[in-house]
């Protein structure tokens, strides 16, 4: 018995079932009233900004209440450089699509540096901004009258190559133009790429561990959502011939993100069910044309909270990120772990590094060193500083003095993507994981570093990029069966128990061809099976000839696996040497047991 | 210079409005790291509703008195039944959208009742033209009374804050939650006045911008709760005096550019001051720099 929700969305999916939808709509249109074409048309269009939108907020988790400002742009681009320019129309779309993108590409920057809230009322901010330059910039824009005779099927004065454009042939265009944007975007959210815009959504700072750059995802997440909407923006300007302020105001900023929320945060499909809803539905319901505002209001306040996965979520299984192209192409050849090239610099040396939070020093004055082929302990009482040098030494925090180098080279200060980038890698002491990604997404995400195909390639497609994926889908079915999670590969993350989202995060870490691994509390919460496949994976990073660090509680796992052991009290080091002399060192002792005073005095 | 200190007194006035609203806002950002977006439609409303109720032959007092009524029954519904439950959902995105819906069905059932065409509002306060002078300046009364009753309210709601017993309990609910909970606070409660708290702020400062600007109609609140926004990013997020600090700067930017610039300019400028202060100093003039626990 197959449940409903897989046939639907077997059937939505499949490729002939898309492929006829189109057929149908690009040749059944000519039997259809004039009325049904221009609601199609719509339709289309707010299928484009749905996606749009969906890939800005539901992917890349960047709310965005000003959409219809990059929906404007690009209407009024495409509409002034016609109509005043007298560019053709060939020309004037891509050109609405790039000044969209720009326009994306400007506001990501002040958008990038704030999040959650801040971020909605910045965007909020950005759309009545150009609300405003609109009504103000008469010349330009028409100002509030609004800019009328844009070349259009309307006014029958549309052409390209010479030849007049009716509706007919205008909603042909359209459709194409959705359905190649679509697979487009379709494919470049199942790589690497839309995984990114992913992990940053789910946490920024585990993605930017990983090597995922966040100023530069966001940025491209603005880019080519707001590319979108300004295309769909260049499209609606030639099909209606006018262009006024209202059309692109708050209101329509809230009826895209009604539609994206409604169809499901992050499916592309629950879009295309979504944006059919709010085309026909207005249309259905002209009678109650003033409670459309009310009943949009009551779906905003409303959805998140009794239906959080949309339409999607209740009629379709969850969207994957993996294209089956690859899944299928993987083979079974793959390697775990492959032996780290040692050079003579092969070092993490940490020199004399302090970090203080305002009046306190939670790190100071901390030295040590990681070879390859050795494991060092880094342990000590809770809130001795042990997490916060492992955060100064993945870039996390920048430290208030001292130096640190790797392979001989600085990597002080710098920001944690570009440390991940050189191959130093950590674990959270929560495990930082997409709770919606499978097991072999997220681990697929460690590989994040390593991918050289481009997004352009990734979108297009192209067999380069399926075959690269191919090669590391290999490389994570290796990590699985190391792992000991090869039967729970498929399943979603939050849907399995805390022990599995350690190994996987460990396993993810593995992925990315690290040349240190810092692990913080990795065996927190395990049993004794999962402790037995962890350790099995941390001798085998040993003798892979990573350097690792293990920050660990739990002295009987700690005992069998280290070379060294640190030991961190009050962000000092109290030891440096091998674990039997920490067993009878009285600084150590003092710490963990305390001397007589202390005792008294913390009694 | 006639023309400077009365757009000067006219910034000040409307800017400590945007202060209370800023004061609304940091309230329930204090007990649970969330705003309600659409505090601007309870403003409105509460300023339509009275109007509306004066223009019935209600006292002014009674008006008054009843559209607050209205409004904390709002308000609870809205924690209640939006905000609590949008908690749940990861980020802020879900109480964010879920408040801004609330918003949006108010201005629409606003749009209903009392049509979309903006309302005369009565002179409660002073009439427009009552006036006095001041160093050979005419003053509005209005404003006067306005930056008055504002800055009085900032210092009641201080010492309510500061002196008394709801007003520990609420500072121990914005350090920590849990916490609260177990040494015995009701935390529910707290967090339920803090919205009540917050919407009583917003309604009155709706009543006092209606009196100065002398009209309201359903979509005025939106662009006042991005003033009010920004007087409190302008004076860090939770700051009550900066919360009136940067109510002011924002609201003599406005009157100065609305002056000197053109009228049309002084709404880009609260957004794009807002954008500025965003990224330039995201803690604010007055804020401390919060350190991101990893």
């Amino acid at each position: 018995m197959i449940a409903p929700r897989t046939v639907l969305t077997r059937l939505l999916t499949h490729p002939a079932f898309i492929l006829a939808a189109i057929a149908a709509l690009f040749f059944g249109c000519s039997w259809l009233s004039g009325g049904t074409v221009q609601i199609l048309t719509f339709l289309m269009l707010n299928i484009l900004l749905a996606q749009s939108m969906n890939l800005l907020t539901g992917i890349a988790g960047q709310i965005s209440l000003g959409h219809a400002g990059f929906y404007g742009m690009g209407a009024y681009a495409s509409g002034i450089l016609m109509k005043t320019a007298g560019l053709p129309f060939v020309v004037s779309i891509p050109l609405a699509a790039a000044i969209g993108a720009l326009s994306g590409y400007l506001v990501s920057f002040p958008a990038g540096r704030v999040r959650e809230f801040y971020l909605a009322m910045m965007t909020l901010a950005f759309g009545l901004i150009f609300r405003e330059v609109v009504r103000e910039w008469d010349d330009l824009t028409g100002g509030a009258v609004g800019l009328s005779n844009v070349p259009s099927t309307t006014l029958k004065n549309l052409s390209v190559f010479g030849v007049t454009l009716d509706a007919i042939d205008y909603f042909r265009i359209v459709v194409i133009v959705t359905a190649i944007v679509m697979w487009l975007v379709h494919n470049f959210i199942q790589s690497r790429h839309g995984r990114a815009f992913y992990a940053i959504h789910a946490s920024e700072v585990a993605a930017g561990c990983l090597g995922i750059p966040r100023a530069g995802t966001k940025r491209q997440a603005y880019t080519i959502g707001a590319g979108m909407a300004g295309l769909a923006g260049g499209l609606y300007a030639h099909m209606i011939g006018y262009l006024g302020p209202e059309s692109f105001d708050l209101a329509r900023s809230i009826e895209v993100l009604v539609t994206t929320v409604v169809g499901g945060l992050g499916s592309m499909a629950g879009q295309i069910l979504s944006a059919i809803v709010f085309t026909f539905l207005p249309e259905k319901l002209q009678v109650f044309a003033q409670y459309q505002f009310i009943v949009y209001g009551a779906i905003l306040a409303f959805s998140l909270i009794l239906l959080p996965r949309g339409l999607a979520g209740l009629l379709l299984l969850p969207p994957r990120f993996i294209k089956p192209a690859s899944l299928r192409r993987a083979g079974t050849a793959g390697v775990a772990i492959r032996p780290v090239d040692s050079d003579r610099n092969a070092a993490l040396v940490v020199e004399g590094v302090t970090m203080r939070f305002g009046g306190l020093t939670a790190v100071d004055d901390v030295s040590l060193e990681l070879h390859p082929g050795r494991i060092t302990a880094l342990i000590g009482p809770n809130g001795s500083g042990k997490s916060t040098l492992v955060n100064v030494v993945s870039g996390i925090y920048q430290p208030t003095a001292g130096a640190i180098r790797f392979f001989g080279e600085s990597i002080t200060g710098l920001p944690d993507h570009r440390i991940a980038g050189k191959g130093l890698l950590r674990t959270f002491q929560d495990p930082r994981l997409v709770p919606r990604f499978t097991v072999r997404e997220n681990l697929l995400l460690g590989a994040h570093r390593r991918y050289r195909t481009s997004g352009l390639a990734a979108a297009l497609s192209l067999p380069s990029a399926v075959r690269e994926e191919a090669t590391f889908l290999a490389s994570v079915d290796a990590v699985t069966r190391m792992a000991g999670i090869a039967d729970v590969a498929d399943r979603p993350l939050e849907s399995l128990p805390y022990g599995y989202r350690r190994l996987v995060e460990v396993g993810r870490a593995l992925l990315a061809e690290p040349r240190a691994v810092l692990l913080d509390e990795p065996a927190a919460g395990l049993s004794e099976a999962e402790m037995a496949l962890l350790a099995r994976m941390i001798r085998a990073m040993k003798d892979a000839g990573l350097m690792v660090l293990l920050i660990e509680h739990h002295m009987d796992f700690v005992a069998e696996l280290v070379d060294d052991v640190v030991v961190l009290d009050s962000g000092r080091v109290i030891y440096h040497g091998d674990i039997e002399g920490m067993r009878k060192s009285p600084a150590v002792i003092e710490a963990y047991l305390g001397t007589s005073e202390t005792e008294a005095a913390h009694a | 210079m006639e023309d400077f200190l009365t757009l000067l007194l006219a910034g000040v006035s409307v800017g400590a409005v945007y202060g209370l609203i800023a004061i609304g806002l940091n309230l329930t950002f204090w007990t649970t790291r969330t705003m309600n977006f659409g505090q601007g439609s309870v403003m409105m409303l509460c300023a339509m509703l009275t109007a509306n109720l004066i223009a019935r032959g209600w006292m002014q007092g009674l008006a008054i008195l009843a559209a607050l009524a209205v409004i904390v029954v709002l308000m609870v519904f809205t924690e209640m039944y939006t905000v609590r439950p949008a908690l749940k959902i990861e980020g802020s995105m879900g109480w964010a959208v879920s408040t801004l819906g609330v918003g949006i069905i108010l201005q629409g059932c606003a749009a209903l009742w009392f049509g979309s065409q903006a309302v005369a509002f009565p002179d409660v306060i002073f009439s427009a033209v009552d006036n006095v002078v001041i160093f050979g300046v005419h003053v509005s009364l209005q404003y006067i009374a306005v930056v008055v009753l504002a800055l009085a309210l900032v210092v009641v709601f201080e010492l309510l804050v500061r002196g008394t017993v709801w007003g520990r309990a609420m500072r121990a609910v914005a350090m920590d939650q849990d916490f609260a909970a177990v040494i015995g606070i009701p935390v529910r409660a707290i967090v339920l006045g803090s919205y009540i708290a917050s919407g009583l702020l917003a309604g009155i400062s709706g009543i006092l911008v209606a009196q100065i600007g002398g009209t309201v109609d359903p979509a005025f609140g939106f662009e006042l709760v991005i003033f009010g926004f920004v007087a409190a990013v302008l004076g860090g997020m939770g700051s009550t005096p900066g919360a009136l600090a940067g109510g002011i700067v924002a609201g003599v930017l406005q009157q100065m550019v609305g002056g000197y610039i053109s009228s049309a300019a002084q709404h880009g400028m609260a957004f794009a001051l807002l954008i500025l202060i965003l990224v330039v100093r995201p803690q604010g003039l007055f804020g401390q720099r919060e350190i991101n626990k990893v």
